[in-house]
């Protein structure tokens, strides 16, 4: 009796709720107190790549991109690099290449032991292991954003907050890349609309600008700073971007995650 | 987005348990949290059922009578999303609304159940906009927001 109570209340909010919204704009104070989360703002790149793919279908076998996460001690540099090895996983996931995506699980693993965040990981990256082995693309695409946020609850809990707009700027910058890679290889107007994300670009780039200096003056973090500076004007038009913009775009976030991906110099042989 | 999710949404939400035990919380605000969560958890599960992936990351804060609580979010066109939000007791009621980047309303589908709520919107083009979370009614009461997608 309870039950079927509850299903006829259940209808009758249906009739009430599924209706276009009538309620009021935001009012000016509740525009000035928007409140702008690093885990809710900031969209996953399988979100931008699920919106590609309903305009076109990238060849993702393509896009995906060997090697091995860089061997550096650098604390920022390897924060960045978790990111761009997370938005590596998404391209894999989307190639279904299963192989890369558990090589892509080991070196999120290997960097966050730089980092000293891997012990509540490990399970993440055993997982990720399964649902690959078993080609399950839509579980893997979850799991890779909960090990992203792992990784950055885990910095939380040691007090390394800082290092997590790395890891979410690092994850940005390579969905960005490979996007400005199809819209400027093959352009479309509506793939293009993709790359307006102005917000993204301000909130990252605020972020930056409240870093200690003591990671703002690491070189690497002062190059990003100044690229994210070039892209926040390429990212913004109210119009979707041109193919030049998107070629320029490219070229820039290339430059940036080769700038992170690089291992330092080995020292000279006696 | 078709209006049979949300018609399905209101046939089976009320069936499910009320919301699935945590381990034992250190803090009072962890357990809020736990709650909030477990309960947001459980409506985007519904979606999670209709091919949308569920996002990670939350939003746990308040909600409190006359004051509202909005959050940027960046969407891609093309995508289709939910806004689901679950408050504790003592909010009784609760609302989700999408708005543009001007702050203006737009177009979407809503589900409220009491202190579960969600809205629903195809995003006409790329960039920011905002999600809005009422006390309907009830008091001043921890909320827990998240999203799905596809």
């Amino acid at each position: 009796m309870r039950i079927g109570l509850r299903i006829v209340s259940g209808i009758a909010l249906l009739c009430a709720g599924s209706v276009q919204a009538q309620s009021d704009g935001l009012t000016p104070d509740e525009m000035a107190s928007v409140v702008v989360l690093d885990s809710v703002s900031i969209p996953t790149p399988g979100e931008f790549f699920a919106a590609l793919n309903k305009v076109e279908r990238p060849n993702w076998i393509q896009l995906r991109r060997d090697g091995a996460a860089p061997a550096t001690t650098n604390r920022a540099q390897t924060a960045l690099a978790v990111g761009t090895r997370v938005a590596d996983g998404f391209i894999a996931v989307e190639a279904q290449d299963g192989q890369q995506v558990r090589n892509i699980g080991k070196d999120i693993i290997e960097l966050s032991k730089k980092l000293g965040v891997s012990q509540s990981i490990l399970a993440r990256g055993n997982s990720i292991s399964d649902f690959a082995e078993n080609n399950d693309w839509s579980a893997l695409r979850e799991e890779l954003d909960a090990t992203e946020n792992e990784v950055k609850l885990q910095m939380i809990e040691q007090k390394d907050t800082d290092l997590i707009t790395l890891v979410t700027i690092g994850a940005w910058l390579r969905g960005l890349q490979v996007a400005s890679e199809v819209v400027s290889e093959n352009y479309k107007e509506e793939s293009a609309a993709l790359l307006r994300q102005p917000a993204i670009a301000e909130f990252l780039l605020t972020r930056v600008d409240t870093l200690p200096d003591r990671l703002k003056n690491d070189e690497l973090v002062g190059k990003i700073r100044e690229g994210l500076v070039t892209i926040r004007g390429l990212v913004k038009p109210d119009y979707p971007p041109i193919q030049d913009t998107a070629a320029t775009l490219h070229t820039k976030t290339t430059e940036l995650l080769e700038a992170i991906g690089q291992s330092p110099a080995a020292p000279a042989a006696p | 987005m078709k209006s049979p999710l949300v018609l399905l949404l209101a046939l089976t939400l009320p069936l499910l348990p009320a919301r699935s035990q945590g381990e034992a919380p250190a803090s009072e605000a962890s357990s809020a949290e736990a709650d909030a969560r477990n309960s947001v958890l459980e409506l985007a599960g519904a979606f999670s059922n209709d091919g949308y992936k569920i996002r990670d990351g939350f939003w746990f804060s308040e909600l409190e009578p006359g004051a509202s609580s909005v959050v940027q979010v960046n969407l891609f066109a093309g995508n289709e999303y939910w806004f689901c939000a679950a408050a504790n007791p003592p909010a009784s009621k609760i609302s989700v609304t999408v708005y543009d980047e001007s702050g203006a309303v737009i177009d979407q589908q809503e589900y409220r159940d009491g202190p579960r709520a969600a809205a629903g919107v195809v995003a006409g083009r790329s960039g920011p906009f905002f999600v809005k979370v009422t006390l309907v009614e009830g008091e001043k009461a921890p909320f827990c927001l998240l999203y799905c997608y596809k």
